[in-house]
């Protein structure tokens, strides 16, 4: 039901330094230990969670949203300035006792096609 | 057995930093009336934020954050502004290139 089995655009970005230095720095990580492993949240999350909270056909109200649980899945952690590409999908959407409960998947590769990482979201929508 | 472990409180401004960092700008995180409009006790740490410390944790004992595979983790509770969480890692096969033991517990 609902969104379930619809994917979104692919979207690439680089794996900007100045960007993971930061986010480094806000997790507490020492910057010179390279890309930390949860920056997928940016590169692979991020990306592509935006396209599923501005479509109006899932109607996630983003107020009522809840992170419940993530899963990452890296065949290889990314570089400093390569540029990946990544895409979304709803594995599942599910209305249960009020609530609803979309996972969402997030697959990020290189350039030449090579897997890097599989993001795995499970979000709650309170009613 | 290779064990690492990291108590943080969380801030306000480290939440804040969290958002600008990650790009992760929703409310819930920043503007507390917000939080408390939508039902939440105010500003909530974005999961992700704790899950990134503890990956950190999780490198720091597997030997570098290039060797997890995999991590995964359920956001069970709220954590607030001022509350301390405790990550704690063992990797328990150090022959795998892998992170088979994660958990954060909630004071």
């Amino acid at each position: 039901m609902g969104v379930e089995g619809k994917s979104y655009p692919a979207v690439s970005a680089v794996i900007d330094p100045e960007r993971v230095a930061d986010f480094a720095r806000a997790i507490g990580a020492d910057p010179e230990d390279g890309v930390p492993p949860t920056f997928a949240a940016v590169y692979s999350l991020g990306a592509t969670a935006p396209y599923l909270f501005g479509d109006p056909e899932a109607a996630v109200d983003f107020a009522k949203l809840l992170h419940a649980d993530q899963e990452f899945e890296w065949e290889r952690h990314p570089e400093l300035g390569e540029t990946v590409t990544s895409q979304g999908r709803v594995v599942s959407d599910i209305r249960r006792r009020g609530m609803r409960f979309v996972t969402f998947e997030a697959q990020t590769t290189g350039v030449d096609g090579s897997g890097i990482c599989r993001s795995r979201t499970l979000f709650v929508i309170r009613s | 057995m290779k064990r690492a472990e990291r108590a943080v409180t969380f801030t306000v401004e480290q939440i804040a930093d969290y958002a600008e960092a990650s790009g992760d700008h929703n409310p819930i995180h920043l503007d507390g009336d917000f939080a408390r409009s939508v039902g939440l006790p105010g500003i909530i740490a974005h999961g992700m934020l704790q899950m990134g410390v503890l990956a950190t944790v999780a490198a720091e004992a597997a030997g570098g954050g290039r060797r997890l595979r995999r991590l995964y983790c359920r956001f069970a509770g709220m954590v607030e502004p001022g509350d301390t969480v405790t990550f704690a890692a063992d990797v328990t096969e150090p022959g795998e290139p892998v992170l088979t033991k994660a958990s954060a517990e909630y004071l």
